[in-house]
């Protein structure tokens, strides 16, 4: 195209001569200026776009408008077409000319003479004498909603606490919330819980694993005593315990996305990323120190450019980072908009992970539903397109990502592969099938590395994307937070660095009303079965409406107040009345509120993959209490689908089992575990028969039955009687009633005839009793 | 009309159930009014991310001086009904005189997962009950040994979810997330560890537990659920090995369902995973398995259009041939309800532009149905000159869902679910309207 050069001269001149980029107005337009318009520019406009962008176009193309001086300077979907002063920057130079994909008019360019007018009009400022015109208005900003749809977006205000003339019954201004509302409901409150039942429901929901009979004894013992002392005793044990950080963490990582392989690029690769686990490590510990939560999010989205005063410091920092870099990714072959489908990626893992809103939906147009538009959307992506995520080396299989660099740290110690360590996972070229060598990585051997995002070099405003094609460029957009969600207005992000920093100011800044209610919602959650909003990844215009709103914002109040400890959040809730109350409904709750909305009683929960694993593993003696240390494909950059099961037993808490995206481990993939593809709120809860086979079936179950039967049968002088008592003891934290104690003697009497092996018959009821809901349900 | 909720049921009823009690919706006591049924089973061909339609079941020739969007690759007619169909599909086309065309499908959004949502359960952004999961409501099982609802290399939960029906009536996913179909099984079907008898005064005792425990729950049916799942758990290992073993079928047959087969490089799922699919569909549909989903895909050809989709054809034609065949061949046919579709179609190419590239389309696209009770060699809708949207003959999804239903003797608005304070059913607030002019 010979127009380019032309195009850079007037630039360059324009820039030389110090014109203002703003439009030049009515009032000061020469009569030359005028005249040039009315010669040149308008009868051009008219002929060429005023068919489908005009105010009066039967269908208007991009949302776009240039039948003013007003909607010519505020654009249409893809930013504004003029920069006035500016050609070589200005969308519409490029479109008339067919130099971008988003060629106007379509059929053909205009010819060169009319198109050096327009650069030539640009230059001069695009003075502009039409009169004003009418706008299109921002749809997304202006549409109908719904009264209330909006809620989130509203600052949290301090509730009044609720007066309540049932005066004995509060223990935390949370009960004051919950106890109005079910009044309203006409409900009141179940008993409180049997102690038996607050200690089980306390050591899962802070730890993931059950209590001892031990433990139990411990605690009705001093229960009898005092039990308000007991019961606050035992949550601060419970909370400083390294299992907290395991259990939480665990529910951070769901959010997270996180795994320790890409998944399906889309053309059945799946690459490893064997440095991953120290993102896990890192959020088991940040739980554990009860990291504020602002600082623990400012840890993940900005870690490497905060200031550190210790290498160790240095390392978990840049460490934290790796949130930004975990996502699964599509191919990179044939695939032009890879390096924006990793943005997607982070942008969704903030945007309903942290905010529970999704921007990502913008990535193609404003969003249909929710106060998103693309502006909102590539004003964000210009932080991460500012920046370089670094995955590492994909499996060495470029086709899918190429490979980058990775944070090298310094604390951390060297790791070596085993001496004895052979990959057997061999790499196939993607054209012939054949085998090829793996590359020896780039960094010395053993050089202790993590995923994670650093400042690009040459940070800048990202060009909105067009139908979210990376070919089709508009306009750049300033680099910012979406409109509709009011922060601090103070933020100004330096034009020489990515903004991530300044983005965790935003997210974090006290004044962002989405961050700490989505974080207390999901904490709610967790202790409850239900969040206050159900859709914990969507406070939106399609997402639930809270239940409780006013407990809600309570509780997010709270949490800001007290630096967004966690932990603080965590034993206030539990030591609420409402925490504590009895599973078994009263009738008028049976009734009424079948889906306990209004917390009138306990939700019974099933265990979820995870701790169902670790219990049997405790009940069994097995559990290694220790942490699992890195991961099984620490020291291996392959294709995890050529690897076959590349999983091992392992008697560590499953957090620390490998989870590769696609091939998750056996002992867990039976019940509901998310793909990780995508930040996950709430779990699935389904009853399916997969689920009984993987009880009747699995090695896991029948070793540890096995196990337990060894153990059982280890005091030779016990009797049968006193070895039921014993194994119900074990497994349910109870003695069996007679007519259990009845059918138990039966059972192995009559299955160690059959089975030739007492032994057997012992660990088949022990495995009878890892089946049972008794075990499996919390109440 | 009064419908039962699953409280109303476990009210009605003093201790445990039979695998029936949930499924049988009351039908003793009349509560769901049923129709005659044409169909007894369904076998969905669930071509996800978007066939195109031009270029296989409508066919849309050059009409004027000036090319247009349209079919792209020949056409020609076959059968005695003289269908046209694509060059890509040349063994299904030998079941021309089987197929009725749906050739009028229109959806509400061109978001694949939205979409693809709808298509399952009717709702395009919550999880809902899937299709399956109504069908197995509404009838129960004809196997109380399998599960009534499989999925066969199924994607995410959410589409094959009985959500608030009863659990019992979840599909059971068989190869996810990309596992390789040709060994996908049911994980943990066997296990050696116990004589079968043993297991099953193991499984007694469990049970035994779980009746104490639920009784002392009353207000909990979720527990009934499991204890329900557990005996459909017990009795799947001793039925599923043995449908899941293909050793048994000849080696023609094998051949035909090009099982063990290789084929081109390009596309995920290759033809020998796909054949083995629907050859475990035709082995479930005759152990009496109510729905059934054979999941291909990605149809989702944007760029390289024209090898994909010819890659996405080769890999699903011959199969879906044989099954077709064999169905038929066994008398299957007349009572099993064959469906073929995705969440939505593409637009056509231009003949000459020189493009090859397409989008979504959910304005107007195909389906296809056979057996069941819908006339053969037909074709029910039709789009406009460049197969742009529908023009004649539209059906929607929730349309789409009350026909099978009505095929399968289920009053499509009136099979209701009480949940959460309102009426549900699949066909949504607006209901769907039965496409009567396509059966037989």
């Amino acid at each position: 195209m010979s127009l380019r050069p032309y195009t850079s001269i007037l630039f360059a001149a324009a820039i030389a001569h110090g014109l203002t980029l703003l439009p030049v107005v009515a009032a000061e337009i020469t009569p030359e200026q005028r005249d040039f318009f009315e010669k040149k520019i308008r009868p051009a406009l008219v002929e060429n776009c005023y068919k489908c962008h005009a105010a009066d176009s039967k269908k208007i193309g991009g949302k776009l408008l240039l039948d003013s001086p007003e909607a010519l300077l505020k654009g249409g979907e893809s930013g504004p077409p003029v920069i006035a002063g500016n050609p070589g920057e200005s969308l519409l130079i490029e479109s008339l000319s067919h130099q971008s994909d988003l060629a106007m008019p379509p059929k053909k360019p205009l010819p060169e003479p009319v198109i050096a007018d327009f650069v030539k009009w640009i230059a001069m400022g695009a003075p502009d004498p039409r009169e004003p015109g009418t706008l299109l208005s921002d749809d997304y900003a202006k549409r109908d909603y719904e009264e209330g749809s909006l809620w989130a977006l509203e600052p949290p205000r301090a509730p009044k606490v609720p007066a309540t003339d049932q005066a004995g019954w509060p223990r935390e201004p949370i009960d004051h919330f919950t106890l109005a509302k079910m009044k309203s409901k006409g409900l009141s409150p179940a008993l409180d819980a049997s102690p038996e039942v607050l200690l089980r429901r306390l050591h899962f929901d802070l730890t993931g694993l059950p209590p001892t009979p031990a433990d139990l004894d411990l605690f009705l013992a001093s229960y009898l005593l005092d039990p308000d002392k007991a019961t606050s005793t035992v949550v601060d044990d419970l909370l400083a315990s390294p299992h907290f950080g395991e259990h939480w963490g665990r529910h951070w990582l769901d959010v997270a996305r996180y795994a320790e392989s890409n998944g399906n690029d889309g053309l059945s690769r799946n690459p490893t990323f064997p440095h991953a686990w120290r993102y896990r490590d890192y959020v088991i510990e940040s739980f554990n120190n009860d990291t504020p939560y602002d600082r623990f999010l400012t840890e993940q989205i900005a870690g490497d450019l905060l200031p550190h005063s210790t290498p160790q410091e240095r390392d978990r920092n840049l460490i934290a980072t790796g949130f930004l870099a975990l996502g699964a990714k599509p191919a990179k072959a044939m695939n032009d908009n890879f390096a924006m489908d990793v943005v997607a990626d982070q942008i969704e893992v903030i945007g309903n992970g942290l905010l529970g809103i999704s921007i990502a939906c913008a990535r193609c147009h404003d969003h249909k539903f929710d106060p998103v538009s693309a502006k909102d959307y590539y004003a964000m992506a210009g932080f991460f397109t500012s920046s370089n995520t670094m995955w590492g080396l994909a499996g060495n299989e470029g086709l899918t990502a190429p490979p980058t660099d990775l944070h090298v740290l310094e604390s951390a110690p060297k790791s070596f592969p085993p001496l004895d360590f052979v990959e057997t996972v061999v790499l196939l070229q993607s054209n012939t099938g054949k085998p090829k060598p793996i590359p020896a990585p780039p960094w010395p051997k053993g050089t202790p590395l993590a995923m994670g995002i650093k400042e690009g070099k040459a940070p800048a405003d990202c060009r909105l994307n067009i139908k979210g094609e990376s070919k089709k460029l508009g306009a750049p957009i300033p680099r910012g937070f979406p409109e509709a969600i009011p922060g601090p207005s103070d933020l100004s992000i330096p034009a020489d660095k990515s903004g991530r920093a300044e983005l965790a100011q935003w997210i974090t800044h006290p004044d962002n009303p989405l961050t700490a209610r989505v974080i207390a919602n999901r904490i709610w959650q967790h202790l409850f079965g239900q969040g206050i909003v159900a859709t914990p990844n969507d406070f939106g215009v399609y997402g639930e409406r809270p239940t409780h709103p006013e407990l809600l914002d309570f509780l997010a109040i709270d949490l800001v107040k007290n630096h967004w400890s966690m932990k603080a959040l965590i034993r206030k809730i539990v030591l609420s009345r409402t925490y504590q109350l009895s599973a078994k409904p009263r009738a008028e709750a049976e009734a009424a509120d079948t889906e306990n909305q209004w917390l009138s009683y306990h939700s019974r929960r099933r265990l979820a993959a995870e701790p169902l694993r670790d219990s049997i593993l405790k009940v069994s003696g097995q559990l290694d209490p220790r942490p699992g240390e890195g991961s099984l494909i620490r020291h291996r950059d392959i294709l995890v689908n050529l690897g076959g099961n590349l999983h091992e037993p392992s008697n560590h808490r499953s957090i620390y089992l490998c989870y590769l995206r696609g091939s998750m481990p056996s002992e867990i993939a039976a019940f509901d575990l998310p793909g990780f593809l995508k930040s996950e709120g709430k779990r699935t809860v389904s009853t399916i028969p997969g689920q009984a086979l993987f009880l009747y079936n699995h090695d896991l179950v029948i070793e540890q039955s096995t196990i337990l039967a060894e153990r059982l049968l280890e005091e030779e002088s016990a009797t049968d009687e006193r070895r039921v008592e014993n194994l119900y003891r074990e497994v349910l934290l109870r003695a069996p009633d007679p007519g259990e104690r009845y059918r138990a003697l039966e059972f192995v009497q009559l299955s160690s005839d059959d089975l030739r092996s007492n032994e057997s018959a012992w660990a088949a009821l022990a495995q009878a009793l890892f089946m049972t809901n008794e075990f499996r349900y919390i109440d | 009309m009064t419908t039962f909720s699953r409280r109303d049921i476990l009210r009605q009823s003093a201790f445990g159930f039979g695998s029936l009690a949930f499924s049988a919706i009351a039908n003793e006591s009349g509560a769901i009014p049923r129709l005659r049924a044409r169909a007894k089973r369904v076998i969905f061909l669930c071509m996800s991310g978007g066939p195109a339609q031009l270029d296989t079941f409508d066919y849309k020739p050059q009409t004027g001086k000036k090319p247009h969007p349209g079919s792209v690759y020949e056409f020609s007619q076959h059968g005695e009904s003289g269908l046209h169909i694509s060059e890509l599909m040349p063994e299904t086309a030998k079941h021309a005189d089987k197929l009725c065309l749906l050739n009028g499908m229109h959806a509400d959004t061109g978001i694949h997962a939205q979409s693809f949502l709808q298509l399952h359960t009717g709702d395009r952004l919550r999880e809902r009950p899937s299709l399956g999961s109504w069908i197995n409501y509404g009838l129960g099982s004809e196997n109380e040994n399998l599960p009534g609802f499989i999925s066969l290399n199924t994607s995410k939960p959410s589409v094959y979810s009985s959500s608030f029906l009863p659990s019992i009536h979840n599909g059971t996913p068989i190869g996810v997330n990309g596992e390789n179909m040709n060994t996908a099984s049911i994980n943990n079907i066997q296990s050696g560890h116990l004589p079968l008898a043993v297991k099953r005064r193991q499984l007694d005792f469990t049970q035994f537990m779980n009746h104490n425990h639920r009784s002392a729950r009353p207000h909990d049916s979720k527990l009934e659920s499991v204890i329900e799942s557990m005996e459909l758990g017990f009795k799947m290992q001793m039925t599923a090995p043995g449908l899941l073993d293909l050793s048994t079928e000849s080696k023609a047959t094998l051949e035909r369902y090009r099982v063990g087969m290789q084929s081109g490089p390009v596309g995920t799922c290759k033809s020998t995973d796909f054949g083995r699919q629907c050859l475990l569909a035709r082995r479930f549909a005759e152990a009496g398995v109510r729905f059934i989903e054979v999941n291909h895909g990605s149809w989702d050809q944007h760029k390289n259009h024209r090898r994909d989709l010819e890659a996405n054809c080769a890999a699903t034609d011959a199969p879906i041939g044989a099954l077709l065949e064999d169905l038929d061949q066994r008398g299957l046919l007349e009572d099993t309800l064959v469906v073929w579709g995705g969440e939505f179609g593409r637009p056509g190419l231009t003949p000459g532009n020189g493009k090859d590239e397409t989008g979504h389309n959910a304005k107007g696209f195909t389906f296809w149905l056979a057996g069941g009770g819908v006339k053969g060699g037909y074709v029910h809708g039709a789009t406009d000159g460049t197969g742009a949207r529908a023009v004649d003959g539209q059906v929607h999804f929730r349309d789409l869902h009350a026909t099978i239903l009505h095929l399968m003797g289920l009053p499509a608005n009136d099979l209701k679910f009480q949940h959460a304070g309102r009426e549900h059913r699949l066909t949504g607030p607006e209901g769907g309207k039965v496409a009567h002019e396509i059966f037989a």
